[in-house]
């Protein structure tokens, strides 16, 4: 029965087994019910989002042996979305064997959404010799977990002479065995020049990171106080505070900050009415030009050619 | 002055003094969809800075790249945010987001709307 209260606890303690394992690429599938389990479930999702992407961004926790490794699903198809060849990742992504998969059709291991995704688009990618394009897809585990993940797929003649086929392909982060055991050489490094600063933070230190981190978001449009000003405000050491942040967020305080002034920029030139200057003045900026070419340079776009 | 739109995610009402966002029943909130949200949101206001009243109840899933974009890029010209919950799912959502993300914007959940207008500074006028 899988709407029974026991049946989605198992799935949820599957989860929570793969979150364990450091695979934070699963999601249970939510459903429409209210219940306390439900939201549970909606928890675990979005929790494992969290930490899967902070543990991505290498930077965000004393990162200099986390190990990660790219797990790919991949797949080769027949013209008719039969599954030829996998990856033995593949296999343990799904949590199935090999002779499971093969020879199978590809739409049994997916949600009913994404084989109505895959029937409708595929139709149209299958009539044209060569094709790629990316499709969202979700696959269902031997274990009932969902595996979303937006999917490369060419469609090519094999050259055999044997007709059509589709390569479908994604790639995973997981925790999984580290690429190599040796120290690792380019993880983040603080600076580029010949001395590495290394702070090592506590979690106050980071919290109070943090708190500069979202003080800078939510006033973008005023002067950033000298950073010794700043560290003194919040009870830390210029030192600390410029080495830390760049440590954590993997850009420098100053660089960050023009970035979140760009990208509100960007959100008001698109969606607002107001003049190109009224931005500029609302985002901190002081001078036009600094300004454009700063904006074309991240969005390859002048801010005038981005409001026509 | 009174405006309505709608798009496949949400249906809007404007007064003078308060934008109601109803989010419609929609398996995913994705990026597509946190971007037309903001997008239709900001046209209506014209500029405008408001109160917001967020009616996420009938929300089940909205994932990171969403959650970010609307903590993000999604709260220029919000006053203040009430969100209208129904727990236990929406409760969850809201206080994980709530947590996770830096607000920009005083922000609170309401299971009714009643206290939800009144922690808004809006006094409610229609009944629905």
């Amino acid at each position: 029965m899988p709407n029974s209260d026991d049946f989605r606890v198992k799935r949820i303690q599957k989860m929570l087994l793969e979150m364990a394992k450091g695979n934070f690429f699963y999601t249970i599938e939510p459903s429409d019910k209210n219940d306390n389990i439900a939201s549970l479930v909606v928890m675990l999702n979005m929790v494992n989002e969290e930490i899967g992407a902070a543990f991505i961004h290498q930077g965000f926790a004393n990162a200099h042996n986390t190990p990660q490794c790219v797990v790919q699903l991949s797949f080769i198809l027949d013209g008719n979305g039969q599954i030829e060849l996998l990856t033995n990742g593949t296999c343990s992504l799904m949590s199935y064997l090999p002779k499971d998969l093969i020879g199978k059709h590809i739409t049994a291991f997916m949600t009913e959404k994404s084989v109505e995704r895959w029937t409708k688009k595929m139709t149209k990618y299958l009539k044209r010799e060569r094709s790629e394009t990316v499709l969202f897809l979700e696959f269902v585990t031997n274990d009932g977990l969902l595996l979303a993940k937006d999917c490369q797929i060419s469609v090519y003649q094999a050259l055999d002479g044997s007709g059509q086929k589709i390569h479908l392909n994604s790639v995973f982060f997981s925790k999984g065995e580290p690429f190599e055991t040796s120290l690792p050489k380019k993880k983040l490094k603080v600076t580029k020049g010949i001395k590495e600063h290394k702070v090592t933070l506590t979690p106050d230190d980071i919290q109070i990171i943090r708190d500069v981190h979202d003080m800078i978001t939510n006033n973008l449009d005023k002067d950033l106080p000298t950073l010794k000003d700043l560290a003194r405000q919040k009870g830390t050491n210029e030192y600390k505070l410029k080495y830390g942040f760049k440590q954590i967020y993997g850009t420098t305080i100053f660089r960050f900050l023009i970035r979140e002034r760009l990208r509100m920029a960007k959100t008001l030139i698109q969606h607002s009415t107001l003049t190109i200057k009224q931005i500029i003045q609302m985002t901190g900026f002081k001078s036009k030009t600094h300004f454009s070419r700063a904006f074309k340079e991240k969005y390859g776009m002048s801010p005038s050619d981005l409001r026509a | 002055m009174k405006k309505s739109h709608e798009n496949n995610y949400a249906i809007y009402l404007l007064t003078d003094d308060l934008l109601h966002i109803i989010y419609k029943k929609v398996p995913c909130i994705n990026l597509k969809a946190a971007q037309l949200i903001v997008k239709d949101r900001m046209e209506l206001q014209e500029g405008k800075p408001m109160p917001v009243l967020c009616d996420i109840r009938e929300v089940r899933n909205i994932d990171k790249a969403a959650r970010d974009y609307l903590a993000l890029d999604g709260s220029l010209w919000v006053e203040k945010l009430a969100f209208l919950i129904d727990p236990p799912v929406t409760d969850m959502i809201s206080s994980i987001y709530l947590d996770t993300h830096a607000q920009k914007v005083p922000t609170q959940s309401f299971t009714n709307k009643p206290e939800a207008m009144d922690y808004l500074g809006v006094k409610e006028k229609d009944n629905n």
